[in-house]
């Protein structure tokens, strides 16, 4: 829903956009090939937009795909098109990554602080916007469409609730009332979990 | 003049302008201003650049789907020619490469103090090495951690998940159990393929992840070592997996693959 599919690479043969999703879903191996060939580049992009070229980037874009394999399960066709769902994981793999040099971070301030012996200020802090970021994405995954689509093409595709309304063809006030059910059901989540992550 | 409604609330937290006397109202009302914030947080986590919808496509480099197809088993693959034709090629890197992120590792390796931070040029490979075994069977699929039962002798005291680290897809359990006769004893449960070269090895960490007590080589399974009388293990709460080389150098190769924190 947030995210258009590309058109096939010219003299890509194969079926189209749609029926490779269902391919991929109904497991058949041909599709996890015909989904690299036309949104690899798409999956690393983003992952070299948050990291640079180089192997995180690199990492990243292996783990979306072999992640979306092994949990192709949790792919509803009927809910979206793949490189959709392939742009949610990268998401995911993206927030991980930096949650995981977070705890690299702190670990290793902790041990250059007892090495100097300093005196103990205690654990380095949790980057908490690190944290948000995972328990969040966590929580959306468990929205229904189309909550879940509207709240991504606001957070995700910039767009305000006019264009939203226009690109859904779902009544403004609908459209509406749904970003403020999500917000507060996130901002819930955050203030209620949120806070045990960071004590 | 009224609140706002909760649907502007919501609208002014994504940065949206409101109509000039809601606007106006919110400026004036503490109360409003303050819903907004807490809305405001989640925006401010999630409406960012770097997970915004697919910006420039990039292509792959010609190796990664190696590891794909390693970790997958996976027989069909793409068309080179098609992965590479699907990104301007001469363009690698987009036109805006961010600030490296939150919580950038230091630039600096911190030499001998800290052991066990593991080492970037190795990331990959492992993950390859990873990946490699689990398609020769020898790994249990990711995700699929069984428990294992358990003899019924001893008391679970602490336990925690192993988080895999570094883009390997080791992952499992630890739990320290405490027998009848007050010994203790540190099951490890490992979900991961075999490494290509070496084996894995467990260890107790201190929080600052400068003190370390070997415990021994961990197998893809469940594993059992008792742990040495007296040792607190408020002290060495960390449970690490380490890929290590058959170098026959008892130090910590500083690549581990897992690890997490004893909730005692
Ligand atoms: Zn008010």
């Amino acid at each position: 829903m947030t995210t258009e599919a590309e058109p096939a690479p010219a003299g890509a043969a194969g079926p189209d956009d749609a029926e490779v999703g269902r391919r991929f879903a109904a497991g058949e191996e041909q599709a996890l090939a015909w989904a690299y060939e036309r949104w690899a580049a798409q999956v690393h992009g983003m992952a070299v937009r948050a990291f640079g070229p180089g192997p995180d980037a690199e990492d990243v874009t292996q783990q979306v795909f072999v992640s979306a394999w092994t949990g192709r399960a949790g792919y509803r066709p009927e809910q979206g098109p793949l490189p959709a769902w392939l742009t949610g994981v990268c998401r995911h793999k993206i927030a991980d990554t930096w949650a995981r040099r977070d705890r690299q971070r702190r670990a290793t301030e902790a041990a250059v602080a007892e090495l100097n012996a300093a005196p103990a200020g205690g654990p380095a802090p949790v980057d908490s916007t690190v944290a948000d970021r995972v328990l969040l994405l966590g929580e959306l995954d468990r929205l229904g469409q189309p909550q879940r689509g509207i709240i991504e093409l606001a957070f995700f595709a910039d767009l305000t609730h006019t264009q939203i309304a226009e690109r859904t063809g779902l009544p403004l006030g609908t459209v509406k009332s749904h970003i403020r059910r999500t917000l507060e059901r996130l901002r819930d989540r955050l203030e209620v979990d949120g806070a045990a992550l960071h004590a | 003049m009224p609140h706002c409604t909760p649907e502007d609330l919501g609208l002014a937290a994504l940065g949206e302008p409101l109509a000039d006397d809601e606007a106006a109202h919110l400026a004036d009302c503490a109360a409003c201003r303050g819903e907004v914030a807490r809305l405001r947080r989640v925006v401010d986590a999630l409406a960012v650049p770097e997970l915004a919808a697919p910006g420039p496509a990039v292509a792959p480099p010609p190796g990664l789907w190696a590891g794909i197809a390693a970790a997958t088993g996976v027989a069909a693959a793409p068309r080179a020619d098609v992965v590479a034709a699907s990104a301007p090629a001469a363009g690698p890197v987009p036109d805006v490469v961010p600030e490296p992120l939150p919580a950038p590792l230091p630039a600096e390796p911190a030499g001998p103090m800290a052991p066990v931070v593991p080492l970037r040029s190795r990331r990959s490979r492992l993950l390859l090495a990873a990946a490699a075994a689990l398609v020769a069977g020898l790994g249990i699929g990711a995700g699929a951690v069984a428990l294992a039962t358990r003899g019924d002798d001893g008391v679970p005291v602490a336990a925690t998940v192993l988080d895999p680290l570094d883009g390997s897809d080791a992952s499992g359990r630890a739990e320290v159990v405490e027998r009848a006769d007050g010994t203790r004893v540190l099951q490890v449960e490992l979900s991961a393929g075999a490494p290509t070269e070496g084996y894995y090895e467990a260890w107790l960490l201190d929080e600052s992840v400068s003190g370390l007590i070997p415990l021994g080589v961990v197998r893809a399974g469940t594993e059992e070592f008792e742990l040495p009388a007296g040792l607190d293990l408020g002290e060495y709460p960390v449970v690490d997996v380490s890929v290590e080389p058959l170098d026959g150098d008892p130090a910590h190769s500083g690549v581990s693959v897992a690890r997490g924190l004893l909730d005692a």
